[in-house]
């Protein structure tokens, strides 16, 4: 029951993470009242980052201080249409981000942009190896929107985050050390490249022996103290490691609370409410206009706010969830491939090498930041030769020390017990001289991988939870392992004592008991047509023009690099559509 | 959120608790003895603490378990000297010991395990019924309780809750073995703020620096072992002295 | 409270549009508005999370708390009634509407050299440009004997004996000697920044009202909520020498530079009254304080920078057991090398504070922790959290002992009892100060 209705406002934001920040502020400053009600708490440095107490990995990163807990709200999941769905339970293969700055308060820092040909990922297979290349079963499609389009909105995301990396190409001049295989950039990084640490330097040195292209990966730790555009500032990262999971203790790592929040606060036309949890968006009787949400607040009283614009900047999967619940679009029916909310729900796919080096070598693999590191492009997007491989998609492969801890990265090699004298002196042997590699691999979309309700489960608001129906498929599990292998590779050139392999065998089924990536992404897709996507180019969406969409849930499949840097360009673009042209005659952006 | 550990509070009430438990130690250093030989020794003799959730005879078996766990010997503390039994009985106090961080509404599912934790037990559960069970299940087999099994009994018996071929109920062995093991390496690796890695000397043994959050001179110092001691966030109230 | 000033101009400016009659007084009301801000009236008129200038914060006295008054234009509680005569006469000489005499804490010996445009300009704001408040004055909690207040007419006829006259005020002539004239001006006139940074008498009655009084006027040392205000002078290290006008300006104006950082006391000052200031004004702030110096030829000691303990550090040596918890604790923002990120951490190596007699702002700023006020021109309010539960008296006296001898500082060593005198005096701070 709705019990009392908040004063109209020009634009209400659910969600107040990256994307709910970069919103407010690009809106705001178009003249606009702005209201982003945020599901969490009120969250900043101080003191949900404040040092010491930040510094303790129990509480972070074993008991997910920072993190939405399932017990707040779930999802089910399955692996198939035949199977019933079971509640995610206890937090582990990824953990979804709650309160003011969302998981953007906690991430890593790693900062891409993407390959341009994944934004037209199935035009340029069919264009590169023909179109029987992609299986029938697989989704993939065009973004809708190109490189040179969203290279700005990177340029200034890249600025507002004080974003330290080394370019390759500069407005078509090569200008330093960078990843070879990069598209142009209009700008050089904010801030130099971070310094290395000893693992990235030797992987660095065989990775380039290999005959492969290591390059500093971007990273939203700070090199360097930094002001961004705004006048937000940032300390310099002191590789204390503890990043992911972490809210920085000194300034050093984006976020939206470090370097949007400061200078929002300050316009009288910004409002912030937290602790308020969006039930659904409200559209007229036509259904073809949002009037607003209605959303539920700590006490438990409903409340309707009004707006003229609604944004969905909530986590990945909560997007398409929310319109799921507000019946906005046709849900996604896998049988017929009718629908578009929930349709290609993708994840991330990965792997890793750890090389052990015995006690004459001290890796400090304590010493380390979230974004810091060394990749490898050679193996991610199209950057090789899929011909005769046979799956689609890619990985890059780094070694991104972010910092072990002793709970969760007392790293043996396999065989060792789990307990006892023999595990204790292996942890001891062990925790200063070991060096960990990665693929952080695509996820395509699969027409059997998507999001609907479940019909079991409800959460504490009666709710019923979103259910994802995933699993892995042979494409993905051929890409992974062909870039495992590869990674192995430069792993014993590394000269290791011992090396352990962690891939995927064909038929495994997606474990969520060990975490893998919060890289969650699809299910209200961004695309050519409303057949098949939700959203248009510009994250409108399609039947409903004042309603916006926009997050990792617009990707059509999941991406080789890290979605941050891609979802925060995503809201520039948009925001800039929504700035010079909605603003001037609402009303859809791109006839259907 | 009533978890000290996340709370500025929680520095002062760790000492206030460690003040409580000298005193309380005057009456219950006898709260409980292990046989002669049966338990590594402690490191520190004067050290007692008064389980708060965890009944005299669940803290020997939690004990006695977890020292087979992570055993003393000459390369580290053991689990005991590391007051791992202390951190799980404060934890079990925590929001995480009365599982209400986890989705525990039913009806349960049989399921593929990939799909995780489908039970309803909370940590509290897991102990509270599994302990017991150990313990019966010990007796008929060995006519001995689990804490009164030599160490090479206790490990074989150990042995078999992690292949779960200890056959167990309501809380099957794999379950509380899991738990255990789970609580035991978390209290032997966790700051000393939440009551185990006392003194920070499991830190000391693997050269893991703590809460020192400043490594911008050593970083690209390639190859140069670390030299400073671990820091605890709970500073001069925890730290031992270092 | 950081925004309560923009609706008022808003306010001005609208009645200034709506209609032509009224647009001298609103451009009164407007300058009267700036006038406050310069005057910093919020900082004592304004209680946490009061009503604007509704009084009611309490500034402790020797003697006992006294509390702000009401300055709305409210009719029963604040000056509603009062004439300009009656502003004036307070404003000049601190004596109120009923003849009383006003506590020491008002610096009406510095507002009386302001200049009868600016007082009328406050006038006007604070009676037609306030939103009035109906809040009655608070007694203050000194005992009845104490409390009676023709002491302070004596006080007043042996302090302030006559009103100063006022001083020649706005000019924007861009000469260096009108522009030091201008910052003369604001600092001894309506900045009132003697109040804190001139040492006071044992009748808390400032050593000097002017820099024409000597080399005490601004020298610091006074110490306010258990902050030691720093010397505005050039006169040594533990002062302003060393920092360039535009160093001054981009403190006052976004509470940091490449020298330091504000906290404790100083906090409010930047964010209600320099922070709004314009950068005339600002510059003409810190001309004036570059001029009180040593005499041209004189020599003075600067601070020189002396990497032993850096060196040190950076080889994972600790000389002292307060290097080891500055690499501990401190060393992530502040740097082993002391120069911590100018801008954003203050650098401790030359850091003012840490170079005078007393290191009671050190010793509370790690009991405390900070919080920069978030200003227009620097919106980030960075915090450095409380080290109160993590270190105990003896580590932050060998903490602060540390930080007055290393990098070429000259600054005071502190002890064990010293600390926990501070500790006990601020003990209810349990927010980062300033926040």
């Amino acid at each position: 029951m709705v019990s009392r209705s908040e004063k109209h406002t020009d634009v209400v934001i659910v969600g107040f993470g990256w994307v709910g920040a970069i919103m407010a502020r690009e809106l705001t400053q178009a003249g606009l009242n702005v209201v982003a009600l945020e599901r969490g708490p009120r969250r900043d440095t101080w003191p949900q980052g404040a040092y010491p107490s930040s510094i303790d990995e129990l509480t972070h990163n074993t008991r997910h201080a920072l993190f939405l807990q399932p017990s707040q709200s779930t999802v089910t999941v399955r692996h198939r249409e035949s199977d019933v769905a079971a509640p995610y339970r206890q937090l582990a293969a990824f953990l979804p981000g709650t309160g003011v700055g969302g998981a953007g308060l906690h991430w890593s820092g790693c900062h891409w942009r993407i390959s341009p040909a994944e934004l037209r990922l199935r035009s340029h297979y069919e264009e590169r190896y023909g179109k029987d290349f992609i299986p029938q079963d697989m989704t993939i499609q065009d973004w809708g929107v190109s490189y040179e389009e969203l290279e700005p909105h990177f340029a200034f995301a890249e600025s507002v985050f004080g974003t330290s990396g080394q370019a390759y190409k500069v407005n078509g001049k090569i200008v330093g050390d960078g990843n070879p295989f990069d598209a142009d950039r209009s700008t050089p990084f904010p801030l130099p490249a971070m310094k290395n640490t000893y693992s990235a330097e030797l992987y660095s040195k065989a990775a380039a022996e290999c005959g492969y292209h290591p390059f500093r990966i971007p990273s939203a730790n700070a090199s360097q103290a930094y002001t961004n555009p705004y006048g937000c500032q940032m300390g310099a990262c002191t590789f204390c490691g503890f990043c992911s999971g972490y809210a920085c203790y000194n300034y050093s790592k984006a976020s939206p609370n470090v370097n949007i929040f400061p200078a929002l606060e300050r316009e009288s036309r910004f409002e912030l409410r937290a602790e308020c949890d969006v039930l659904k968006v409200e559209t007229d009787s036509s259904g073809k206009k949002a009037t607003g949400v209605i959303y539920r607040t700590s006490k438990g009283e409903e409340v309707r706010q009004t707006a003229d614009i609604v944004i969905l900047a909530s986590f990945a999967y909560n997007n398409p969830y929310l319109l799921l619940l507000s019946r906005i679009g046709q849900p996604y029916d896998p049988k017929t491939g009718e629908g578009t909310v929930g349709r290609n729900f993708v994840y991330q796919n990965e792997s890793g090498v750890t090389l052990f080096f015995g006690q004459d070598k001290f890796t400090n693999p304590f010493i380390g930041a979230g974004g810091n590191g060394v990749a490898i492009d050679d193996f991610n997007a199209d950057n090789f030769d899929h011909g005769p491989l046979g799956f689609v998609g890619g990985a890059p492969i780094w070694v991104n020390q972010a910092g072990s801890k002793p709970i969760s990265s007392a790293t043996v090699p396999k065989g060792t017990p789990q307990w006892g004298a023999h595990w204790k002196k292996a942890v001891k042997d062990n925790f200063q001289h070991t060096i960990s590699i990665h693929a952080h691999g695509t996820n395509m979309a699969f027409r059997d991988c998507y999001l609907s309700l479940d019909p079991t489960y409800s959460d504490t608001a009666g709710r019923p939870l979103l259910r994802i129906t995933f699993n892995w498929h042979d494409n993905d599990v051929k890409m992974i392992r062909y870039v495992t292998d590869r990674m192995a590779d430069i792993g014993r050139a590394m000269k290791p004592e011992s090396m352990s392999i962690e891939t995927k065998e064909f038929g495994e089924e997606f474990d969520l008991r060990h975490y893998q990536t919060t890289h969650i992404a699809g299910g209200a897709i961004m695309g050519t047509s409303p057949k098949d996507s939700v959203v248009n180019r510009y994250l409108q969406h399609w039947e409903v023009p004042n309603l916006f969409v926009i997050g990792s849930s617009a990707f059509p499949q999941g991406i080789g690099y890290n979605p941050t840097g891609t979802v925060a360009a995503l809201a520039y673009w948009s925001a800039k559509a929504i700035r010079e042209r909605y603003l001037k005659s609402p009303g859809p952006m791109v006839q259907a | 959120m009533s978890d000290k550990s996340r709370s500025g509070g929680s520095l002062v009430c760790g000492r206030r608790a460690m003040l409580q438990g000298t005193a309380l130690g005057l009456v219950t250093t006898a709260f409980f003895h292990f046989p002669a030989a049966s338990v590594s020794e402690a490191a520190d003799a004067e050290y007692v603490y008064r389980p708060v959730f965890f009944s005299s005879d669940e803290w020997r078996t939690l004990s006695s378990f977890v020292d087979r766990l992570i055993p003393a010997d000459a390369e580290g503390p053991g689990a005991i000297e590391a007051h791992v039994p202390e951190f799980i009985d404060r934890q079990m106090n925590t929001p995480y010991g009365h599982g209400s961080e986890w989705y525990l509404r039913p009806p349960l599912m049989k399921t593929s395990a990939t799909l995780g934790y489908q039970l309803l037990f909370t940590p509290r559960d897991i102990y509270k019924q599994g302990l017991p069970a150990l313990n019966g299940a010990i007796m008929q087999r060995y006519g001995r309780l689990f804490h009164q099994l030599d160490a090479s009994e206790r490990d074989q018996v150990i042995g078999q809750m992690e292949k779960g071929t200890l056959t167990l109920s309501p809380i099957s062995s794999k379950l509380l073995f899991g738990q255990i093991l789970k609580n035991c390496k978390e209290g032997y690796f966790a700051d000393p703020i939440h009551g185990g890695n006392y003194k920070m000397e499991a830190w000391k043994m693997i050269g893991f620096p703590g809460a020192r959050a400043d490594f911008t001179d050593w970083v690209d110092r390639y190859g140069a072992r670390y030299p400073l001691p671990p820091v605890s966030v709970g500073g001069h109230a925890v730290q031992g002295g270092v | 409270m950081k925004r309560r000033l923009l609706p008022v101009l808003a306010g001005a400016i609208c009645v200034l549009q709506s209609s032509g009659a009224y647009a001298d007084n609103a451009d009164l009301i407007k300058r009267g508005a700036y006038v406050a801000v310069l005057g910093d009236c919020e900082a004592c008129h304004t209680a946490h999370d009061g009503k604007y200038l509704a009084g009611g914060l309490a500034l402790q006295s020797p003697l006992g708390a006294i509390y702000s008054t009401n300055i709305t234009p409210d009719r029963n509680t604040g000056i509603g009634t009062w004439s300009y005569d009656d502003f004036v006469r307070l404003m000049r000489r601190g004596i109120r509407k009923d003849g009383s005499s006003v506590y020491p804490a008002m610096p009406y010996p510095s507002y009386s050299k302001m200049t009868d445009e600016d007082l009328q300009a406050l006038y006007a704001y604070l009676t037609q440009g306030v939103a009035p408040v109906s809040l009655k004055n608070r007694a203050p909690d000194i005992p009845w004997l104490l409390s009676a207040r023709w002491p302070l007419a004596i006080w007043r006829l042996l302090f302030a004996p006559s009103p100063a006259p006022p001083l020649p005020s706005a000019s924007y002539d861009e000469t260096p000697d009108a522009l030091v004239e201008r910052g003369r001006y604001l600092v001894e006139g309506p900045g009132h920044c003697g109040s804190c940074h001139t040492p006071r008498n044992l009748v808390l009655a400032e050593k000097a009202q002017t820099a024409t009084d000597g080399p005490k006027y601004l020298s610091g040392g006074f110490i306010v909520d258990n902050w030691v205000a720093p010397s505005l002078r050039s006169d040594d290290v533990g002062g302003l020498v060393g920092w360039t006008s535009e160093d001054i300006v981009a403190f006052l104006k976004t509470g940091r530079n490449r020298y330091g950082a504000t906290f404790g006391a100083m906090n409010g000052v930047i964010a209600h009254s320099t922070s709004l200031t314009n950068d005339h004004d600002l510059a003409a702030i810190a001309a004036f304080l570059k001029t009180l110096g040593p005499p041209p030829g004189v020599s003075v000691e600067t601070f020189r920078y002396d990497d032993a303990v850096s060196r040190q550090l950076f080889a994972g040596k600790m000389p002292s057991e307060g290097a080891k918890i500055y690499v501990d604790r401190c060393a992530a923002c502040h740097r082993t090398d002391g120069r911590g990120y100018p801008g954003v951490f203050p650098p401790l190596a030359g850091n003012p504070v840490l170079q005078g007699p007393d290191a009671t702002s050190a010793a509370h700023i790690i009991l405390s922790g900070g919080r920069l006020p978030g200003v227009s021109a620097a919106p980030s309010s960075l915090v450095m959290g409380s080290y109160r539960e993590v270190l105990d008296d003896q580590q932050i006296a060998d903490l602060v002992t540390f930080l007055g001898q290393s990098w070429g500082n000259h600054g005071a060593a502190m002890t064990a009892p010293q600390v926990a005198k501070i500790r006990q005096a601020t003990t209810d701070e349990r927010r980062p100060a300033g926040d």
